[in-house]
């Protein structure tokens, strides 16, 4: 795939545009990119496409191989890796919790202990998720401000 | 396993190793002073809470699990574990000169001050966990307060 950027006058808007023949899985890695920068997510439902804006997302778990977003009431599945996704939502409030799935820290009420020496993260939407033993000195660096 | 994750179960052991020695400690104490007050023991005594909580110590090792257990695994291994610490205590309780296992109160007593540490050395964890939980609270409402504000600690 050619690649090319253009330096342009401040007076006209910045814009990428992507010359395809086919919507492969490389273009639509591409765009899901973009729209992630753009606080969008790809992702589909009953198969129908939809764009989830990040901020309304609560965790986002893999289950089989397949990748799904959660947000109030609604799962949406996206092509994408665990891993892929955390990278790319880590500047914007994101943290691993277990080895399966990653929360928006701004979605969660309160952590409480459960009766196996672990944490759950109760969401804003009631449901609650379990904390991995593992993550849990990356969550307290996190909320402490501290990322070092 | 990685070594971060070593670190982690060392700590927790360690941990609930402290705590043990100290109410294995209390637990004699006061079923000595109830049950068997005249007896008069060596150093060697004080050996034996270092030796018990280390049993018990290496049985949670034993029935731990990386898993996120259902609550109906998570009783049945407490089970095996109070089992086994049950299981392992009585057995050197029977083979020492020490403890007179002869009298029909002893043994019963054991079991019964077992269990009662293996219920206190729960609440206890539970209760610190509890703490870190308030903790990690108020540091989350802070983290959501900054960001909500538009601090650039996560961007």
């Amino acid at each position: 795939m050619k690649l090319e950027t253009k330096k342009i006058p401040e007076s006209e808007p910045e814009m990428v545009e992507i010359r395809y023949h086919w919507i492969t899985d490389e273009i639509q890695e591409i765009i899901s990119f973009v729209k992630i920068r753009q606080g969008q997510l790809s992702a589909t439902r009953d198969g129908k496409r939809f764009e989830v804006p990040v901020v309304d997302l609560f965790y986002a778990e893999s289950v089989d191989e397949r990748l799904f977003l959660y947000t109030a009431s609604d799962s949406y599945e996206i092509r994408m890796k665990l891993y892929e996704l955390e990278d790319l939502l880590k500047n914007k409030s994101f943290l691993r919790i277990s080895k399966s799935m990653i929360v928006n820290l701004m979605k969660i009420t309160s952590v409480r202990p459960t009766l196996n020496g672990r944490f759950s993260a109760v969401l804003k939407n009631g449901e609650e998720i379990i904390i991995s033993r593992k993550y849990v000195p990356a969550l307290k660096q996190v909320l402490k401000g501290d990322e070092s | 396993m990685t070594r971060q994750k070593w670190k982690e179960l060392l700590i927790r052991a360690l941990r609930l190793y402290t705590l043990l020695v100290t109410l294995i400690t209390v637990l004699m104490i006061v079923l000595g002073n109830l049950l068997d007050r005249g007896r008069v023991f060596s150093y060697d005594a004080f050996v034996s809470p270092l030796v018990y909580a280390l049993i018990g110590t290496v049985a949670t090792m034993i029935t731990r699990s990386d898993k996120e257990l259902s609550v109906r695994s998570l009783v049945s291994r407490k089970i095996i574990h109070l089992l086994l610490i049950e299981g392992a205590v009585i057995l050197i309780a029977l083979n020492a000169d020490t403890i007179p296992t002869e009298k029909s109160w002893v043994l019963p007593g054991l079991a019964l001050g077992i269990f009662a540490v293996f219920v206190l050395t729960h609440i206890i964890l539970y209760l610190i966990n509890k703490k870190d939980a308030e903790k990690l609270n108020a540091d989350l409402s802070r983290y959501q307060e900054r960001q909500m504000n538009g601090s650039p600690i996560h961007e």
